[in-house]
């Protein structure tokens, strides 16, 4: 600060106190609350997009899933997930519907096609599950 | 009770527990009217505009990112938000007869002669402070009655420390000019 900056700055503090600042009015805080309150909603904690989108998110995954192992796996090794899969579905004494895709759609289709099928149809009803699960809790 | 620090109540708003900002504004009630209150000349536009300033401040607490302090950031708020709300609602320019001459007139029956006195300069300097620029009147008020360095008022206004250093220097010798004239004006009244 040079000489005539600490001239006026020394003449302006000989009216200027610092100790009388403005005290905020009687009521100030709870008024300042009741407006916060109204305004709550604010700093709930916003829903993240993974969550939101959770239902159809474990959908994508476990069909995914099971069309890559349905493409990947080789063929004579199918038995190593089909059989314990079998087994269950046996248990349950349900079977299968014997449709020949083959002769619908003249297409020559894998084997592990048909679980691919049942997979989806199965996801569609674990997903339908998911979605009313999820619904209950919001 | 003991004040625990802005940082322990703004995590505590942050877990959900909304009361917590009441200590907040609590201890920075004060400081946030008589910045609003420099800058807008005002008492109750000065009351609407802190409290307007802590409720952007609660809403934007998730994005306080604590590096600079809590004081510095709800000082920038309520700086911000006078100054739009001056810039908005610009008054007619105040003259020299609408201040009254004689320091007397703030006298009353249970006030001193020096209380009085105190009185007048303070209305003296809210006068002179409501000539000069939203801006100026921000810095003066951050500078003089915050007591804030350079360093922290160029932190809240965005504005360099040099400039901050120039805009000061002409606010006060606007200031200077204002408090003289009206000075004089009281010498001749009492001749």
């Amino acid at each position: 600060m040079n000489n005539i900056e600490k001239h006026t700055d020394d003449l302006l503090r000989e009216f200027i106190t610092p100790e009388r600042i403005e005290k905020a009015p009687d009521g100030f805080t709870s008024k300042v609350m009741t407006l916060v309150r109204l305004e709550k909603s604010h700093l709930l904690p916003a829903e993240r997009p993974w969550k939101k989108n959770l239902v159809p998110m474990i959908s994508v995954v476990v069909t995914v899933l099971l069309l890559v192992s349905a493409f990947l796996i080789p063929s004579g090794k199918t038995d190593i997930i089909a059989n314990p899969v079998l087994n269950i579905i046996k248990k349950l004494k349900f079977s299968f519907p014997d449709i020949n895709i083959s002769s619908l759609f003249r297409l020559s289709l894998p084997s592990v096609m048909m679980y691919v099928i049942v997979g989806i149809i199965i996801l569609t009803v674990f997903d339908r599950a998911l979605a009313r699960i999820f619904k209950r809790e919001k | 009770m003991d004040y625990k620090g802005d940082i322990y109540y703004i995590e505590q708003i942050l877990a959900g527990n909304n009361n917590s900002f009441s200590y907040i504004v609590d201890r920075h009630k004060d400081k946030a009217y008589n910045l609003a209150f420099r800058i807008c000349g005002n008492r109750e536009e000065a009351e609407e505009l802190a409290q307007d300033s802590f409720l952007k401040a609660y809403r934007s607490l998730k994005s306080f990112q604590m590096k600079s302090s809590f004081a510095t950031w709800l000082y920038r708020i309520v700086y911000n938000t006078s100054i739009s709300h001056v810039r908005i609602k610009k008054k007619g320019v105040l003259s020299l007869e609408d201040f009254p001459a004689d320091a007397t007139d703030f006298i009353g029956s249970n006030t001193t002669e020096e209380e009085a006195d105190n009185e007048y300069r303070s209305s003296l300097v809210n006068f002179a402070l409501q000539k000069i620029n939203e801006e100026e009147r921000g810095l003066v008020s951050l500078y003089y009655y915050e007591e804030l360095s350079t360093e922290e008022i160029s932190d809240i206004t965005g504005i360099s420390k040099s400039n901050i250093k120039v805009k000061l220097f002409r606010a006060r010798q606007k200031m200077l000019e204002i408090i003289e004239k009206v000075e004089k004006k009281r010498l001749i009244y009492h001749e």
